[in-house]
């Protein structure tokens, strides 16, 4: 294990230069981001085998867990994949967006070193409590959605987990404050702009879940007489939902960061895709009110307001990014000549074959497609109605946060292998493939779930829908779909299954590279004419983004069709 | 060179947006407009509004009114035909009392929605449209009156679907609607 924390050799100071991106890296940071990376890793493992258990359990044909079993796994599913694989994996995008990225050493280790250990703790605390969950408590999914008891222990894991991250995000904030002091005049890098203002999001999602689970332990231990379901709803979404958006701002900032690296992607307009990042800041936090839109209690004004981003105004964050993304590629890979012709000869010449760039760029379009368009339409409040805790709803998060995030991390944990952990991948084909086979995979399963939630409305969080005690209905008629998706999620669980084989089996049985660049070829250098980036083509982006817009737009008709046809309400 | 890996000097806001971008950014902020717009408007021109005020009451005072409710209502084999225009449920672990209940077709009633102890939901659709289906969260200590109109004749299944116990899948009512 210390052998994979400290691969390289360092200079007097504690620095290399990494041969992929230039950077000077301290022997702090490259162990701790090895590190947290490892344990989001294990969390993976963890999280995708209750996958099993969750999946196979809605496909009834299989009907693998008993109810009681059903909803331990899939709290443990929620926990290790939405939290720990997410979290352990954003603190090392901090590590990495930081000092990595800024070329200074990581300010007090000991403290990155305590709150990993506090992080750890609680997270096995949290798997403890679910895995023993009894009567009166209830498993806690991830919600825990008070008066409903869960296990004290629980409480009190995430109330610890909570405070190991704000832990471990302070060498980062640390690092941040001295850059600015020693440099007041320079602007950080697009990717530490980004870490920065993902800590920020995550800074005021953690306390939010201090704000909720500190008093919910206090009820749930009996301190506390009486906890209210609306004041538990509204404050609990401030962590629940906030805890996605540091997701997305991290996974973004990995996009501008992988792209450019194996890509050969610049920035073409500082200024919107910071001013992007910013409006995440001040208006993404709103969004977290969507989840009450089928609530008691909040007036249809309050949901109009927040939930339209104050006029969307992280929607069009996403919107700019969306752009500047594939832009960057596209005028990147123009300036470098790189498959110059035509529309789009600048995407079909782009290293497809390399995990890092096919699992970075699957999991653009993918979260964009579905993810993206899914979540805005369910956020608007009305259609809310139409899809309010049906499976819908787990469709348009495994939308982001698998298809979306999950691919993203995975594209940095195949970039890490050789360029942190100087280890050639093993099984190579398998590695070639392994993203496509997994966005295919977990985009059929995502889109029979979005299916079976909105034209079904086939509730989510629920056993068994195919017969109801004392009753002759059911949602039998949705069973074609249900094995489409049950075929879908072994695949896509087989898929996972070969990410967590090529990884772990390079880190044991990689061949040691000890210059990276060989088998990562980074494309940063290149194109060295004068003429401005943004001078050059992006009319393949704009015709991208014109088709995203025309299914957006359709999915949106479709949806305000299908809430049309309903009864009178309100 | 515009990397996203290096520090910036000099006066990069100056720099100009190429002019696909700044269109892009154009057609956005058009488009967020629309969004905002539809969704206010449907407020006003659209049938669907989950729009109703939302009294603070105790679980042992929802269950005087609804057994009030109960007794001014007709008890019939099928269900309750409630007397006037308002009709009480309440979920609970593990079914929904006030249901089953006979509601005319075409005749707008306001429902009465709470939950006597955790979260639960309120999902129905009519057993002929699975498609179409609406779910509603309910909430213990929150009374939410919610006008609905059922033009269409039939059975209408409801069942929760927010996580409130072991027997949740098990919680199941009806609506019938009648000409």
């Amino acid at each position: 294990m210390a052998g994979l924390l400290l691969s390289g050799t360092y200079d007097a100071e504690g620095f290399r230069t990494c041969s992929v991106t230039g950077l000077r890296i301290h022997r702090d940071v490259e162990r701790y981001v090895k590190l947290f990376a490892l344990t989001a890793v294990v969390a993976l493992l963890i999280g995708g085998i209750s996958a099993i258990f969750v999946a196979l359990t809605r496909w009834e044909v299989i009907g693998l867990a008993d109810p009681p079993a059903f909803y331990k796994w899939l709290s443990i599913h929620a926990w290790n994949l939405l939290i720990f694989w997410m979290v352990f994996m954003e603190v090392a995008i901090l590590y990495i967006g930081g000092p990595l990225v800024l070329g200074r050493p990581l300010p007090a280790p000991k403290l990155a070193g305590v709150g990993y250990a506090v992080m750890l703790g609680a997270a096995l605390m949290i798997n403890h409590a679910i895995a023993t969950t009894e009567a009166p408590d209830n498993a806690p999914l991830l919600t825990s959605y008070a008066p409903l008891p869960s296990p004290p222990l629980f409480y009190l894991g995430v109330v610890l987990f909570i405070l190991g991250v704000i832990i471990a995000a302070l060498p980062f904030f640390i690092t941040i404050w001295r850059e600015k002091q020693e440099h007041p005049n320079r602007s950080l890098p697009l990717v530490s702009f980004g870490a920065f203002i993902t800590s920020i999001i995550a800074l005021e999602a953690l306390l939010g879940g201090l704000i909720t689970y500190i008093p919910t332990f206090l009820w749930r231990i009996g301190v506390v007489e009486h906890i209210d379901a609306g004041w538990y709803r509204q404050m609990y979404w401030i962590i629940g939902h906030g805890s996605q958006q540091i997701n997305l701002a991290a996974m973004i900032t990995v996009w501008y960061f992988l792209t450019h690296v194996v890509g050969g992607a610049e920035v073409v307009s500082e200024k919107l895709s910071r001013t992007a990042f910013v409006l995440y800041l001040f208006f993404i936090n709103m969004g977290a009110a969507h989840h009450l839109l089928a609530d008691p209690g909040v007036h249809m004004s309050w949901k109009h307001w927040n939930t339209s981003y104050a006029v969307y105004g992280a929607v069009l964050a996403s919107m700019i990014h969306a752009f500047a993304i594939p832009a960057g590629l596209e005028a990147g890979r123009r300036k470098r000549g790189l498959g110059g012709q035509g529309l789009f000869g600048w995407l079909w010449s782009a290293p497809w074959s390399n995990p890092v760039f096919s699992a970075t760029a699957l999991g653009i379009i993918m979260f964009g497609f579905i993810g993206g368009i899914s979540g805005v339409v369910m956020g608007q409040t009305q259609l809310n109605l139409t899809w309010h805790n049906t499976l819908g709803v787990p469709g348009h998060f495994h939308g982001t946060v698998v298809l979306g995030t999950t691919l993203t991390f995975m594209a940095l944990v195949y970039f890490a292998l050789p360029v942190l952990f100087n280890r050639d991948l093993v099984f190579k084909p398998l590695a070639r493939i392994q993203p496509y086979f997994y966005a295919v995979a977990m985009g059929l399963a995502t889109i029979m779930l979005l299916y079976l939630g909105v034209l079904y409305g086939v509730p989510r969080r629920h056993p068994s829908v195919m017969s109801f005690p004392g009753t002759d209905f059911n949602f039998a008629a949705a069973s074609p779909l249900f094995a489409i998706f049950g075929v879908a999620a072994i695949l896509a669980i087989i898929a996972g299954a070969s990410f967590l084989l090529v990884a772990v089996g390079s880190l044991l049985f990689g061949k040691r590279v000890e210059n990276p660049a060989l088998v990562m070829p980074p494309l940063i250098s290149g194109g060295s004419d004068d003429r401005p980036i943004h001078e050059y083509s992006m009319q393949g982006t704009f015709t991208l983004t014109l088709i995203f817009l025309a299914v957006f737009a359709i999915v949106y008709a479709v949806n305000w069709y299908l809430l049309g046809r309903l009864w009178a309400i309100g | 060179m515009s990397s996203p890996l290096k520090p910036l000097e000099g006066n990069w806001w100056g720099l100009p947006a190429n002019r696909h971008e700044k269109a892009w950014v154009r057609i956005s902020v058009v488009w967020g407009l629309i969004l905002f717009g539809w969704m206010v408007g449907w407020s006003f021109f659209g049938n669907q509004n989950q729009h109703g005020p939302t009294y603070r009451i105790e679980p042992a005072a929802y269950r005087a009114k609804l057994a009030a409710y109960r007794e001014a209502s007709t008890v019939t084999e099928r269900g309750l035909r409630p007397a006037g225009e308002d009709v009480y449920i309440a979920a609970m672990r593990y079914g929904f009392d006030g249901l089953p209940v006979i509601l005319k077709a075409g005749k707008t009633y306001r429902l009465h929605l709470t939950s006597y102890d955790v979260q639960h939901g309120f999902s129905i659709r009519p057993e002929h449209a699975l498609s179409k289906q609406i779910s509603l969260q309910l909430l213990p200590g929150y009374e939410w009156v919610i006008p609905m109109r059922f033009d269409e004749p039939g059975v209408y299944h409801v069942i929760c679907n927010e996580f409130c116990g072991i027997g949740h899948r098990t919680m199941h009512g009806i609506f019938i609607v009648e000409e």
